[in-house]
């Protein structure tokens, strides 16, 4: 691989000294061209990360590395960075071209190519009518679109994202996740997002960063992140899971490059079917299902481990359902095509053995 | 009119209620053991005059003694910081006045007296009239000189070895930036003015500008025209070293700064301040207010409020003390005083304070 | 956005898309919303119609008397009492001194507040309300005991000039009191909390990410302050020069106290013709003059805030 656009070494942030840190050794690679979500609970360190990488905060330790230029101690205003705020941050003394060109005036450019840089800004977000505007008569929608035209008008090295989305309602945010995504493609900024919401990661990032206590998890494309986690916070945060422990048997042979398929058993379940990394014979391991792999038999006759219906919620797409198998509830979601059992109902629960995953042994922290 | 009369219902109201709460003490205990056989005097009595030191020296040298031969009257003391206030709470009251009597600046009172503010009085009602001095009376039998005081010039004792003669001191450039000064309207920026108009040979009341270009040098050297806390303080603090006030209040305040302040009527002469007591019109209390005012000319009360704030009495039969007779200003001729007819001042009093104003300090 | 709802929901930040509601509740609510108006503001307009409006209009009538040299008023209807000090010249210094003594007073007090506002507005130490408390402790304290503090402090035996003389920097004492600059110092001094205080409250529009935006955006810190955070804390700068201008040119006991006579502005001018001379119609003109200067300042104020398009 050649040299990555941005590299993150030992990158460590302490607020006070004695506490923990927010950002603890984080090493990281983005890929010119992609966009890199950051995503994580509250508290995770993705935010400090983020400001970190823009200047606007002094790592404590480590090394911010950016076309092979090792750019730590340069300030905010040098380093060419774009950023969109969490509230937008127009400033509310200017109109929306004013806004828009004020790197390029930061920068010295002469004006008639600061307002061709403009116009084409505005135009790529679709708002070039509303140059004139002021900007509190904006709609967050617009607001958001006018914050990324004025980030990515001065060509920034990175694009930093800051919670882009959180401020607009759920629809809007669907829409402008495809629209952020297209302009990302279409300009080939390399992007760091940062998000709480695993949906928004999944959707637009090419890698996601999965970070938890100031680490990262797991690192990595967005369906390998989801399907093959490597921790139970990982699992559990993206998506909704069953983990089920299980005890290793038997090596089956190999499935796909680099894995095996095992025979295990799992309380309640019985001896099933599931896919891990070589080795794992005799061990114990936490085995992931998907809800929306497990299959509901209603059929009494047909094969699977029975389970008692605790609940079930009905969305229209699906329908949820919580399963007793054992002393432990499994969660199972079917398509809506077929009979739809009732709580009460027993009813046998199977899945293919190449979606339950052995989760790799994790390390000690 | 309407409010007015309102509130003399109410006052009437509020009589009935003080009488019958009396009755009522009365009726349970036995008469009030001081009040002597002859004394039918009884009731309020309103007065307007100075505060701070003023009063507290009043209150004790002729209020208290006053009150104590006429256990039946109350005195309510209204304390004004100048003749000037006193004269608008005076105009304030309308036709329905509260007060009394006022002791005020003669020549706000002779405006006053003009007005019809005051009323005239005889020695039929104040027989203590009779031994006012001639000089101190008022024309039209209006309210007498009640005491006498002069302008002084004030210095620091532990600058001065030996006491400055002259007005002139204040001009001495040695001294420059440690003068206090008092500027019109004030009475004392007035008397200076008269005093400065006569060193320089001319007659203030034709002109002053030959005083006002003599004040003007002295300008440069005035630390303040305001002296703070007053123009007595000012030399007790060590601010200033020469200042201006009144003899009575200058000999009070130098009994208590230890020696440091000492006053001097110079030679060049002075001018009288004069303070007379006055019968308001329409008095509420007219009875005791002239009982009250007949106390104040006697030679008792006129002896207590010499001994106490160092004015000169304005009766002949006072009979003082020598130690209180030589820091009184003298009143028999023997000092110069040039001579400021209240009517004349109140006719150029703002002027004059306009040509302070302009050409002295803010020239 | 789907908002149909006429239900006051709390807003999101951002959220502020919603179109202006309308229909027969919103007239209604409008309407009682008025009366409610009326009825809360019915005392405290009434308290201002006495307190504020009759004397004023009373003070104004007094202009139009004339003062007669005794000390008596002369009731009667002219405009020789308002014209005298227009064709005085000494009253046109007065005057303009006074406008001079406000925008000395302001503009010192304003610079000097400036840093401290941002500073405190921006802290996020954990002392920063004590600071707060600090700052506008002074306000505890009397404006009269704090003027004569510095007359103490500024007098020629006083803390400033011993410590210049003792150090050889002056032989004679600075006139630092009895004059202007004294009354300047105070001034500054004892308005500096409102200076302060009015800042700080209108410093809540700048939001710190906004200086963050424009140095990633390539600013500066210089340009920073010059183009973001001087712009956006330019309209509470403003309404502080002009509360602080406003106190200034009325205040009356610290020039009084600290200019020892020498100093003559409109409010010792006012004072002087009321108590002293007990001229009220001059002194009720005076104080329309004053009252004038403050319109102006006022309009003038207003002006430039809606030409910086900066009052919202």
């Amino acid at each position: 691989m050649s040299t990555p656009k941005l590299a993150l070494v030992d990158l460590t942030k302490r607020y006070q000294p004695g506490l923990a840190p927010a950002v603890d050794h984080l090493n990281m690679e983005v890929e010119e061209g992609h966009l890199v979500a950051l995503l994580g609970p509250s508290g995770c360190g993705k935010t400090t990360t983020l400001r970190m990488v823009a200047g606007l905060m002094d790592p404590t330790a480590g090394r911010i590395v950016v076309d092979g230029e090792d750019i730590t101690s340069i300030p905010v205003h040098r380093r060419g960075m774009g950023m969109v705020f969490q509230s937008y941050a127009l400033f509310p003394h200017m109109n929306v071209a004013a806004n828009v060109a004020f790197g390029l005036r930061m920068r010295r450019l002469p004006k008639s190519e600061r307002l061709e840089r403009v116009r084409r800004a505005l135009d790529m977000v679709q708002l070039g009518y509303l140059a004139e505007r002021e900007t509190k008569a904006l709609s967050g929608g617009q607001q958001q679109r006018i914050a990324l035209a004025r980030a990515l008008v001065v060509e920034p090295t990175l694009l930093l994202l800051d919670e882009p989305l959180s401020n607009l309602d759920a629809k809007l945010r669907e829409s402008m996740r495809g629209e952020i995504r297209a302009i990302q493609q279409r300009t080939g900024a390399t992007t760091l997002f940062v998000t709480h919401d695993q949906d928004e990661a999944l959707d637009m990032a090419d890698r996601i960063a999965v970070m938890n206590g100031g680490l990262i998890e797991q690192f990595g494309e967005p369906s390998e992140v989801y399907e093959r986690p490597r921790t139970r916070f990982v699992a559990e945060f993206i998506g909704r899971a069953n983990l089920l422990d299980a005890t290793v048997v038997a090596d089956r042979g190999p499935s796909g490059a680099d894995e095996r398929r095992y025979d295990v058993q799992v309380p309640g379940f019985g001896a099933v079917g599931a896919v891990g990394a070589p080795g794992l014979t005799g061990a114990t391991r936490t085995m992931l299902v998907r809800p929306h792999r497990v299959q509901v038999h209603c059929d009494p006759g047909a094969s699977g481990s029975p389970g008692t219906v605790e609940s079930v919620s009905y969305t229209g797409d699906s329908v949820g359902y919580r399963v007793r198998v054992g002393d432990r509830a499994q969660l199972a979601e079917a398509p809506t095509d077929g009979r739809i059992a009732a709580p009460g109902d027993v009813v046998r629960l199977d899945w293919d053995p190449a979606s339950a995953y052995l989760l790799p042994e994790e390390e000690e922290r | 009119m309407k409010l007015s009369a309102a509130r003399r219902r109410l006052m009437i109201l509020a009589t009935f209620a003080v009488a019958a709460l009396a009755l009522a003490g009365c009726g349970t205990s036995s008469p009030a053991p001081a009040k002597s056989a002859g004394d039918d005097l009884s009731g309020d009595l309103n007065l307007v005059a100075y505060a701070s030191v003023w009063q507290e020296q009043f209150q004790k040298a002729v209020i208290d003694p006053f009150v104590k031969l006429h256990p039946g009257v109350t005195v309510h003391y209204l304390a004004k910081r100048s003749s000037a206030e006193m004269l608008s709470a005076l105009q304030a009251e309308g036709a329905t006045p509260t007060t009394d009597v006022a002791i005020m600046d003669q020549s706000v009172a002779n405006a006053a007296n003009a007005a019809r503010i005051f009323q005239p009085f005889t020695t039929k009602d104040v027989p203590n009239l009779a031994h006012v001095q001639k000089q101190f009376l008022t024309p039209g039998n209006y309210g007498p000189v009640d005491m006498a005081d002069a302008v002084a010039l004030l210095y620091d004792k532990s600058v001065f070895s030996k006491a400055p003669t002259s007005w002139n001191t204040y001009w001495d450039k040695k001294y420059s930036g440690r003068v206090a000064m008092v500027d019109p309207p004030s009475a004392l920026g007035i008397d200076l003015t008269a005093i400065v108009s006569t060193m320089q040979g001319e007659d203030y009341h034709t002109s002053i500008d030959k005083a006002i270009a003599r004040l003007k040098d002295l300008a440069p050297s005035v630390q303040s025209w305001l002296p703070n806390p007053d123009e007595y303080q000012t030399i007790i603090t060590g601010q200033t070293v020469l200042s201006i006030g009144q003899n009575g209040r200058g000999q009070y305040y130098a009994d208590q700064s230890g020696g440091k302040l000492g006053l001097v009527i110079p030679k060049e002469g002075t001018a009288y301040q004069l303070n007379t007591v006055n019968l308001r019109k329409d008095a509420p209390h007219e009875k005791v207010a002239k009982a009250f005012i007949d106390y104040s000319l006697s030679p008792a009360a006129q002896r207590a409020f010499a001994a106490a704030l160092f004015y000169a009495p304005s009766i002949d039969n006072a009979d003082l003390p020598a130690e209180v007779q030589k820091r009184v200003v003298r009143t028999d001729g023997s000092v110069k005083v040039v001579d400021l007819d209240p009517t004349f001042v109140a006719s150029i009093r703002d002027q004059w304070t306009d040509r302070w104003k302009r050409e002295v300090i803010g020239g | 956005m789907s908002a149909t709802t006429s239900i006051a929901v709390p807003r999101l930040p951002g959220a502020d898309d919603l179109p202006p509601g309308h229909g027969v509740h919103e007239h209604r609510s409008r309407r009682r919303d008025r009366r409610t108006f009326w009825a809360l503001a019915a005392p405290g307009l009434l308290g201002l119609a006495v307190t504020y409006l009759l004397p004023l209009l009373y003070m104004v009538r007094m202009a139009f008397n004339r003062g007669k040299p005794d000390g008596f008023i002369e009731q009667t209807f002219t405009l020789d009492t308002l014209i005298k000090p227009l064709t005085d010249s000494y009253y046109w210094k007065v005057t303009l001194d006074t406008f001079l003594m406000g925008l000395v007073v302001a503009a010192i007090c304003v610079v000097i507040s400036y840093p401290l506002a941002l500073f405190l507005t921006r802290s996020t130490s954990r002392y920063k309300s004590l600071l707060i408390a600090l700052a506008i402790a002074p306000l505890l304290t009397s404006a009269v005991v704090r003027t004569y503090g510095w007359m103490v402090i500024l007098g020629g035996a006083g803390l400033v000039n011993s410590t210049l003389m003792h150090l050889g920097l002056v032989t004679v004492p600075l006139r630092l009191t009895n004059n202007m600059t004294g009354v300047v110092i105070g001034l500054v001094e004892i308005f500096m909390p409102y200076a302060i205080l009015v800042m700080m409250s209108g410093f809540g529009r700048l939001d710190p990410r906004l200086e963050e935006a424009a140095a990633s955006l390539g600013a500066r810190p210089r340009a920073v302050f010059a183009r973001i955070t001087l712009p956006l804390t330019l309209p509470a700068l403003l309404s502080a020069f002009l509360l602080i201008f406003v106190l200034s040119i009325s205040s009356f006991i610290t020039t009084n106290l600290l200019g020892g006579g020498a100093v003559h502005v409109l409010a010792t001018e006012i004072y002087d013709q009321a108590t002293g001379l007990l001229n009220w119609p001059f002194a009720a003109a005076l104080s329309v003059i004053l009252l004038v200067l403050f319109g102006v300042v006022i309009a003038i104020y207003q002006t430039v805030t809606r030409r910086l398009r900066l009052d919202a």
